[in-house]
């Protein structure tokens, strides 16, 4: 079942393009991320399907129904914004028990704090915990009404390395009960390892849109493979099967190539010769390649905007 | 209901954790009493028109309650609210927006109720503070000052969208109203010019009104000629009139 269909989705601030023209669909029980560098789009499109933002063109249906002004469907989806701040002087515990109150059957809170090791923090201000820690309360806030559909916009921005993966850990949780997440985020690492599906988004667009390892496999990105030995006939290494491309450096070979065979023609190649090699390594790209190599964008850069 | 009534619950124990506004709703207007009732006693005097200084205090002071809830923690709270996206946040909730608007109004309605009873308390026990007014007709001026005050409190969240910027504007209209109105000084030891500006404050005719509707008398109106009447059609005016621009300006969150 489809849970999010977009159709030719559209939001124009004056003459920037915000989001021009892009559709697609979240399947019930997926983690759908999108990625993008910042101004992509990301923000836009997400909280027009969340229904926060008036969109100039395009259909929305989220669980069916047409979320812009819609008070019911946040019943049944919740929402981590990419920046929310809460009152200086409230207490934890205190607007749990709010945010409980919206919701008719809501998750225990109590239980979301011990999982985010926030426990101890009931009876503190809001003002008194550091970034992370109010990163991890807007991410409890969002998963108090057990919702069908959850959205996390920049969800893991501020958390250290340990909670992160405790979210990821959270969020594949949240798939084995059946339910749906839609994300976005910064971390290339973090669609790779979550999403079942990724849509990269750069200048309003989708320029891509499936699993990652089709991401991967379709981008005609290369393999390569690094190692150090002696006497190496670099023609020679040029003619193994699936072969590209040979760099010599100091004593380091690298060897760009494709295929599944390419490791064990190069191995092959190297005992036959009765060359000695060590520290041999292989790369294969990942998703910040692939979408470094669409943005045409440095990743490093971008995180820095 | 569930979810207005955790909401002003939440909304109230934080606006009790404001030290301004608590102090100049619960604490000030009484240690004013105290001074001057302290100096000049509550003994009816010609200069405050046969009444007792604490008598003619009390009813003004209430327009110094009325002021900080409505023109100071109103609108900046508000407007602290959507500048950091707690009203997107709860726009994201089935909680209905407009409870969000009508929280802030109850909690600052009661705490200025608060410092009407608390002032009420302390200025029959110390100076056996006397009401010659009609308990209905009093009521009613309260509740039609108190909002008349907290639209134009509601004006200035809708209209303005930096909270640096709320924070002077309050500001700029609190103070000048406190001391030109009547609220803390009386009018009538006042040059004309200060008259003249007072004429043109809101406030002013809110303490008038308290004091017609406390002592009730009429010496202390600014010899306009003008009735109760007048009075209460200009606080509708403005209600009306603020109310009207804010429902259509008031903005939840900046995209």
């Amino acid at each position: 079942m489809k849970v999010i269909e977009v159709k030719d989705l559209k939001k124009y601030y004056g003459e920037i393009k915000a989001v021009d023209g892009i559709s697609f669909y979240v399947e019930e029980g997926e983690v759908f991320g999108m990625v993008g560098p910042n101004g992509a789009g990301k923000t836009t499109t997400i909280e027009c399907i969340e229904g926060l933002r008036k969109r100039d063109y395009g259909d929305i249906k989220v669980l069916g129904e047409e979320p812009y002004n819609n008070k019911k469907l946040y019943k049944r989806i919740s929402i981590q914004l990419q920046e929310t701040n809460y009152q200086d002087k409230i207490k934890i515990y205190e607007i749990l028990k709010l945010f409980s109150s919206f919701y008719d059957k809501p998750l225990n809170s109590e239980e979301l704090l011990n999982k985010f090791n926030l426990y101890d923090f009931r009876n503190s201000f809001v003002m008194k915990l550091s970034g992370g820690q109010k990163q991890k309360l807007s991410i409890i806030l969002a998963l108090i009404p057990d919702p069908q559909i959850l959205f996390l916009d920049e969800l893991t921005t501020g958390l250290d390395p340990k909670a992160r993966r405790d979210m990821w850990d959270f969020i594949k949780e949240m798939k084995e009960r059946g339910k749906t997440t839609f994300l976005t985020t910064h971390y290339m690492e973090e669609a790779e390892n979550l999403c079942d599906r990724v849509a990269i988004i750069d200048k309003g667009k989708i320029i891509a849109l499936d699993s990652p390892r089709n991401l991967i496999k379709n981008s005609g990105l290369e393999d390569s493979i690094i190692f150090e030995g002696e006497n190496l006939n670099i023609e020679e290494l040029e003619k193994i099967k699936g072969v590209s491309r040979v760099f010599l450096e100091n004593k380091k070979i690298t060897i760009f190539g494709k295929g599944e065979d390419l490791l064990k023609n190069v191995v092959d190649y190297l005992y036959m010769r009765k060359i000695n090699f060590k520290n041999l390594k292989t790369k294969s790209p990942n998703l910040e390649d692939i979408y470094l190599s669409l943005t045409g964008k440095k990743y490093e850069e971008v995180k820095n905007e | 209901m569930n979810r207005f009534f955790e909401l002003l619950k939440v909304d109230f124990k934080l606006l009790l954790r404001e030290f301004i506004v608590v102090f100049f709703s619960l604490a000030f207007p009484i240690f004013m009493i105290l001074i001057f009732g302290g100096v000049y006693g509550n003994k009816p005097t010609e200069f405050f028109g046969g009444f007792g200084s604490v008598d003619v205090m009390v009813p003004s002071y209430l327009g110094v309650i009325i002021a900080i809830n409505g023109l100071m923690s109103l609108p900046l709270t508000l407007v602290e609210y959507r500048d950091k996206k707690i009203l997107k946040r709860y726009m994201a909730t089935p909680l209905k927006s407009s409870y969000i608007i009508l929280s802030q109004f109850v909690v600052n309605f009661v705490l200025t109720l608060l410092g009407l009873i608390l002032l009420f308390v302390f200025g029959k026990i110390i100076f056996n503070l006397k009401f010659y007014g009609n308990v209905f007709i009093f009521s009613f001026v309260f509740v039609l000052s108190t909002l008349s005050i907290f639209s134009i409190g509601f004006l200035i969240a809708s209209l303005i969208k930096d909270p640096r910027t709320a924070n002077t504007i309050a500001y700029i209209i609190y103070f000048p109203m406190l001391f030109l109105s009547g609220a803390t000084m009386p009018l009538e030891s006042m040059p004309k010019i200060m008259k003249t500006v007072a004429k043109f404050l809101p406030l002013t005719y809110i303490v008038d009104l308290f004091k017609r509707s406390w002592l009730n008398t009429d010496i202390f109106w600014l010899k306009m000629n003008l009735s109760y009447t007048i009075d209460i059609l200009i606080l509708l005016f403005i209600t009306f009139i603020c109310f009207f621009i804010s429902i259509k300006t008031f903005k939840w969150y900046y995209d």
